[in-house]
């Protein structure tokens, strides 16, 4: 009885998708009716802020509205992250939001909860890289904290390729401010094609019950939702000529467990994976890049946590910014089938739906 | 020979002698009886703060409660010496403030439970940050009684780093690394992180080796520090920073010599109290209004910071006026928030609610400057780790604090003495010897 279900289920899906991906394509804005099984639609879809609120937050606009932090609604319509037939952004009057300008954002990067599930269940709305301390104007926000110290306490995890096109596999950032530029896997781009799995956020960070150090809420003090980049990488213990038979165990343990990135390295999905695995074994490492701007990649990112993608806070004309093997699926199937269950079900996909209406 | 025989007359006169010379004899008297409590404290960094202690609130303390209170000083560097030579005369001050946990001492010290019990019915519960900082979990006593503490943040030349294209300071250990770089190539001044065997290295390592997520000993109080790599990570990082912009003075600083390097601008930053920024603020007002302060930075186990001072009173179990000194560490508490303003914002009260406003006491603070500078301090309560962390302040972890066996470890990986493998596998050893030595087998 089970089975028949989820194959009914299943089958009822895939009609759904059927009808309603075609429309997606041809015109993204296109509404979908909420059915027997979504849940009611009723969260707003993510929106650009408006400069005087960014302004009230302490960030430079003049700084944020330059080509190399690229921010949305003024670059990067078209391109990656979308494919053909895909805007990264869309203008849109529906916006009721005070703070929030008429940019809807439709690319939407995907990753795992830094709660210690590595559930693959965190969706963020692109909108900015920034590059250095100059985007910050030093005023303090109406209750007066720095938003560079709000940001510092959020760390978004960031998985660079690390082997290269000929296939040599580098075991150090390129870090032009600490001296070292050749031999080194590039730190210049946190575009998805450069990553080789997708991202965790820290958005479980809350001063409430100081379980995290930080003295922040990421929900209700980072309210541009922006994020330091924390990057990690494997190190020469773990790969190549030097590795050590510990982390080639660790290693191997870890990709059994979640599976390999397109480096055929581990997916690394929560902390005590990062932390206790490797980092304490010396088989991985992290970093954050200059402030100064010195390494010439994204330190922060203004990318927002989408507080509750459910509920139709994951618009149906949006797009999944996921790691994607070389076959053009994704990397980490769950997390394409969550913004999906998002999308059109108002749901993950995990979550049961709301009961049939009696007739 | 005829005995002297007091008259009759003689006995009538006898209380009226008795009256006039009686304020003579009782104030004799009462001067002979009256208590006396000795105090030991060490020598606060933020001028005005010694002369307010001793000269006005000991004092009053004492004409309130008939006590006659004499206040001793002594620095940073004597204040063991001193203290062991009390203890081992079995005599001597009757309270005795350390600025650190004094575990080392816990066989001396009275059970101070009864302190935080009476301290308890004004002020509430005790906060963890003072419970691990002077509870003893095997004797289930507490050695010491935690009043105050003094955040460490990071102390920085804004116009330097201005220059170094971060005009708010670094927020990364990495961030650090690459602009005290910049600036020592571009002005010749290096880091001022404290290498030197004193408090001021032991706090700024100590931090670094949690910012990296190790520490010499785990919370169940395992001795931990070769166990994780990243004691290897935070090892080679401060070799790098040396190598790329540390002051060779570091090494052989005397007892705040960073301090002393940061006023003179020989250095670019430093980890202190801000009793750095109060000496400036007094000596060259223009020049500190150019220093600004951060929280820890930002390293892979977060941000975390050890306290620059704990302030920590024991009452001798050999003290003579045991209940005078208990008193006085009960009223010093509902003292806190003169302790607060006295100390010019440095010494944190245990006890939050005694200064309930201190958040917008940093933000108002009249030599905040445009940047408000102090207000950098407000969560120093969140990134703040009692030293042992994350286990208790025990005496074998003070043995490691008292005799610098991390800034010895630190030093000798910068100086190229051991490669970072062998400082870490050396300074277990010794911590586990230390750790020996206190435990029962």
């Amino acid at each position: 009885m089970k089975t028949t279900l989820s194959i009914f289920t299943l089958l009822v899906l895939l009609l759904a998708l059927a009808v309603v991906l075609p429309g997606q394509l041809k015109a993204q804005a296109a509404p979908v009716a909420a059915n027997a099984f979504s849940f009611p639609h009723f969260n707003p879809a993510p929106f650009d802020f408006n400069d005087a609120f960014y302004t009230a937050n302490g960030i430079n606009v003049q700084q944020l509205d330059n080509p190399a932090d690229g921010r949305f609604g003024l670059f990067r319509q078209t391109g990656p992250p979308a494919r053909a037939g895909q805007l990264n952004w869309v203008f849109d009057r529906s916006n009721t939001d005070p703070d929030r300008n008429n940019v809807r954002i439709l690319a939407t990067t995907g990753g795992y909860i830094d709660d210690g599930t590595g559930a693959p269940t965190q969706f963020i709305s692109l909108i900015a890289f920034l590059l250095n301390q100059q985007i910050f104007t030093g005023v303090a926000d109406a209750r007066g904290i720095l938003m560079h110290d709000i940001i510092g306490n959020f760390e978004a995890y960031a998985a660079l390729k690390q082997r290269q096109a000929d296939g040599t596999f580098l075991t150090r950032p390129c870090r032009a401010s600490q001296g070292i530029t050749t031999n080194c896997f590039s730190v210049a781009s946190v575009a998805t094609p450069n990553l080789r799995q997708d991202w965790r956020f820290a958005t479980n960070r809350t001063a409430a019950d100081g379980s995290s150090g930080s003295p922040f809420g990421y929900f209700c003090d980072d309210i541009l939702g922006a994020w330091i980049i924390t990057y990690f990488y494997f190190t020469d213990q773990a790969v190549g000529p030097n590795a050590t038979a510990l982390c080639k165990g660790i290693l191997s343990g870890l990709v059994g467990k979640n599976g390999a990135s397109l480096d055929g390295t581990p997916i690394i999905k929560t902390a005590d994976e990062l932390n206790n695995d490797l980092e304490a074994n010396g088989c991985g490492a992290e970093f954050q890049l200059d402030e100064a701007g010195g390494d010439g990649g994204a330190v922060w990112l203004i990318c927002p946590a989408i507080p509750d993608p459910r509920n139709g806070g994951i618009a149906p004309d949006a797009f999944a910014d996921v790691v994607l093997k070389p076959n053009g699926a994704p990397l980490d199937p769950q997390l394409s089938n969550n913004f999906n269950c998002l999308k059109f079900f108002g749901r993950l996909c995990n979550e049961t739906p709301p009961p049939a209406p009696i007739l | 020979m005829k005995a002297l025989q007091p008259s009759r007359r003689d006995l009538l006169r006898l209380p009226a002698a008795a009256a006039t010379l009686a304020p003579f004899v009782l104030s004799r008297q009462a001067r002979a009886q009256q208590k006396t409590l000795k105090i030991a404290v060490w020598t606060h960094p933020v001028a005005g703060y010694d002369p307010w202690f001793e000269g006005v609130y000991a004092n009053q303390w004492g004409e309130r409660h008939d006590t006659r209170v004499t206040v001793d000083r002594f620095g940073s560097e004597q204040i063991s010496a001193a203290a062991s030579a009390e203890v081992k005369a079995g005599d001597g001050h009757d309270l005795f403030m350390f600025p650190w946990p004094p575990a080392v001492f816990h066989q001396h010290a009275i059970d101070h439970r009864e302190v935080y019990e009476a301290v308890s019915y004004r002020h509430g519960n005790l906060p963890e940050f003072a419970h691990k900082s002077t509870f003893h979990p095997r004797t289930k006593q507490y050695f010491a009684f935690a009043d105050s503490w003094t955040p460490a943040p990071l102390h920085f030349w804004q116009d330097l780093w201005a220059e170094a294209n971060t005009p708010l300071g670094p927020s990364t250990y990495d961030t650090l690394r690459a602009g005290v770089r910049k600036i020592r190539l571009a002005h010749g001044v290096p880091c001022g992180l404290s290498l030197a065997r004193g408090l001021e290295s032991n706090i700024t390592l100590q931090s670094i080796l949690w910012g990296f997520r190790t520490g010499f000993q785990d919370v169940d109080g395992n001795v931990s520090i070769n166990s994780s790599y990243m004691t290897i990570q935070a090892l080679k990082y401060v070799k790098a920073l040396y190598e790329d912009a540390k002051s060779p003075e570091a090494l052989a600083w005397g007892p705040a010599g960073n301090v002393q390097a940061m006023l003179a601008r020989k250095v670019s930053c430093t980890i202190n109290g801000i009793g750095l920024l109060r000496t400036a603020e007094a000596q060259a007002p223009e020049l500190a209004s150019n220093i600004l302060l951060r929280p820890p930075l930002l390293g892979p186990a977060g941000i975390l910071g050890a306290p620059y001072v704990t302030s920590c009173w024991v009452v001798w179990n050999f003290a003579r006026n045991k209940a005078g000194a208990k008193q006085f560490l009960v009223d010093l508490i509902d003292n806190s928030r003169m302790v607060f303003e006295k100390s010019q914002s440095s010494n944190f009260p245990t006890y939050q609610d005694t200064v309930p406003d201190l958040i917008n006491r940093l933000a108002k603070d009249p030599n905040g400057g445009p940047f408000r500078k102090y207000w950098e301090l407000k969560d120093a309560l969140h990134w703040t780790r009692h030293l042992g962390y994350p286990g208790f302040t025990t005496p074998e972890v003070m043995e490691v604090f008292d005799t610098f066996v991390i800034p010895k470890m630190f030093a000798s990986v910068v100086t190229g003495d051991l490669t970072p493998e062998d400082a870490a596998r050396a300074a277990e050893n010794q911590i586990k010897r230390i750790f020996d030595k206190w435990r029962p087998a």
